[in-house]
């Protein structure tokens, strides 16, 4: 039985010689909207935007028309046009709208290729638009399949941790933001890393570690930002897996693009190092994690403990039931957990963090204490919570 | 050509099936006026892992979409989930120039995101405007709905006395 259905539908003409005129469609199962956009031929700059809501779901999804406008002036085909169109019609406005717009703008790039197509042709009356576009001529397309399920992988030997925490007077703690995001080493982040260390040294932090997406911090550099602030920082790494982002620690390896998490392993084993799997329960946007069913016993059959080290179960970005939800698994799973603010902005830092029972001063230190386990993850500033209720509350 | 026929149209439709209690197909289809071209995906629940992939390019203009059969493999294990854009993206990317396979396959996940909104939307109460504090309390258990589009920025009704993020005017 059909459970969702959406249809877009988009159709581009030409206004008049300089302009292609678009209308697009979008009808699904929660909302109806549409789009009439202005596109020039010459450089594919978008001239105006006009939308139109039928069918949604808050009372305030209207609001979102006239943040349409922001997308007016970008040129289709320019640097991170996708992106800016997500960030600035997706974001301020409506992500569907901004999906809408996508398709709009990809159709206007198809109908310009047609346009060209046809001017080629004046000169060359036979030239099919294969040939235009392929200067030769296509294979015939082939249907495409893949289907397989994915082969278990035996349980990897897990390092031995010792669960417990050793708390005690004689003892020294050392607490550090163990997931934390600078600007513009991370193109998501706003945060100058000057900023951030100040914000986490006022709010009592003893250290940050410095986990870039796919970003390896020059030693020297972090020493010298360690010198100058009089604070201690340590290097990380959050990297994108097949099976999500897992934070890095002692590899110097820079990893780009999106690497299989059974690689990263075997590279992080060569290395010496420790994978913590960030923020594994991150949830949708309306829909939960447990949405679909899922049970903290299922979960925990995911193949993607058995590559991880420890799991990051207090996260500043997810909710807290999804928090709670990862703490859950871990502890049955046996698995150490840290926490980290996954700080995109200097106001950000320190909601969560991990405290280590021993002295951390070097990332020598920081390898030992996570391969021993003698850290817990903490509640560090829980008033810097988006939405956490003021104290009259 | 006349001024009022079309250069060029599309017709993308995305639909999402019960297969069994424990798998979704969602299937995406586009037919322009240059492709023909049906994306499907299985997706095995509660995990939402996908456990098969397919693709099929009828007509294409792009020599790289007649040869997907390997990038589309790579999708097999990946769980929809928060940040999979980032893993579609990365994975067929560096397997294929076809973007139209990448964005198919998104749509095929966003589907099924979308049919779990419409279940919780079909859980609300019939005809019954839904009041403000529901909104308001949705937001503060579920921090990542904060200013993440017009109906959820400040100065909205949803929003209404929800602490904004500390330097938030550094944005």
């Amino acid at each position: 039985m059909l459970k969702f259905a959406r249809n877009k539908l988009v159709d581009v003409s030409q206004k008049d010689m300089e302009t292609l005129s678009v209308h697009g469609v979008l009808d699904d199962d929660i909302y109806s909207i549409d789009l009439d956009v202005l596109i020039r031929i010459a450089d594919l700059e978008i001239l105006s935007i006009d939308g139109r809501w039928h069918r949604w779901t808050t009372p305030e999804c209207p609001r979102a028309i006239p943040f349409l406008q922001g997308a007016v002036g970008f040129r289709i085909g320019e640097e991170g046009f996708g992106q800016k169109v997500h960030k600035v019609v997706g974001r301020k406005a409506c992500r569907h709208f901004a999906n809408l717009l996508l398709e709009c703008c990809h159709s206007a790039t198809e109908a310009v290729r047609i346009l060209e197509w046809e001017k080629s042709k004046e000169a060359n009356p036979n030239l099919e638009f294969p040939e235009f576009r392929l200067e030769g001529t296509p294979e015939p397309a082939m249907p495409q399949t893949a289907a397989a399920l994915p082969t278990p992988e035996p349980p990897r030997r897990r390092i031995q941790h010792v669960r417990k925490a050793k708390r005690g007077a004689s003892i020294a703690r050392t607490t550090i933001d163990l997931h934390v995001h600078t600007s513009p080493a991370s193109p998501c982040s706003s945060a100058p890393v000057d900023s951030l260390i100040e914000e986490a040294k006022r709010i009592g932090l003893d250290g940050i570690c410095l986990t870039d997406h796919n970003y390896v911090w020059d030693r020297d550099r972090v020493e010298e930002l360690r010198q100058r602030h009089g604070f201690l920082i340590l290097r990380g790494n959050e990297i994108t897996t097949n099976q999500g982002d897992i934070l890095v620690f002692g590899l110097e390896k820079n990893i780009q693009g999106i690497v299989d998490l059974k690689d990263l392993r075997r590279e992080v084993d060569e290395a010496g190092g420790f994978m913590i799997v960030a923020h594994p329960f991150r949830g949708f946007l309306v829909v939960g994690v447990d949405q679909a069913g899922l049970t903290p016993e299922k979960a925990m059959a995911r193949p993607l403990f058995r590559y991880v080290d420890a799991v990051e179960v207090l996260n500043g970005k997810v909710t807290e039931s999804e928090n709670d939800f990862a703490s859950r698994v871990t502890e049955g799973l046996g698995l150490p957990a840290t926490g980290g603010s996954d700080a995109h902005e200097v106001g950000e830092v320190g909601l969560y963090a991990t405290e280590f029972y021993g002295t951390i001063e070097s990332e020598e230190d920081l390898l030992n204490a996570l391969k021993n386990g003698d850290f817990s993850p903490v509640v560090f500033q829980k008033a810097k919570q988006i939405g956490a209720r003021p104290p009259s509350a | 050509m006349p001024p009022n026929v079309t250069r060029f149209s599309r017709n993308r439709c995305t639909a999402v099936e019960v297969i069994d209690e424990n798998t979704l197909r969602s299937t995406c289809r586009l037919q322009d006026t240059l492709t023909d071209a049906k994306v499907e995906i299985l997706v095995r629940l509660p995990d939402l892992e996908i456990a098969a992939a397919t693709a099929e390019f009828l007509r294409t203009p792009e020599k790289a979409c007649l040869r997907t059969a390997e990038a589309i493999g790579k999708m097999i294990g990946v769980r929809i989930g928060a940040g999979m854009l980032k893993i579609i993206k990365g994975l067929i990317g560096d397997a294929t120039d076809c973007k139209q396979l990448a964005f198919m396959v998104e749509e095929c996940c966003h589907g099924v995101i979308l049919s779990m909104t419409k279940d919780q939307l079909n859980a609300a109460p019939p005809g019954a405007d839904v009041p403000p504090e529901v909104y308001i309390e949705m937001v503060r258990k579920n921090i990542r709905l904060y200013n993440r589009c017009a109906a959820f920025a400040p100065g909205s009704s949803m929003v209404e006395g929800i602490e904004p993020p500390q330097n938030e005017g550094d944005r």
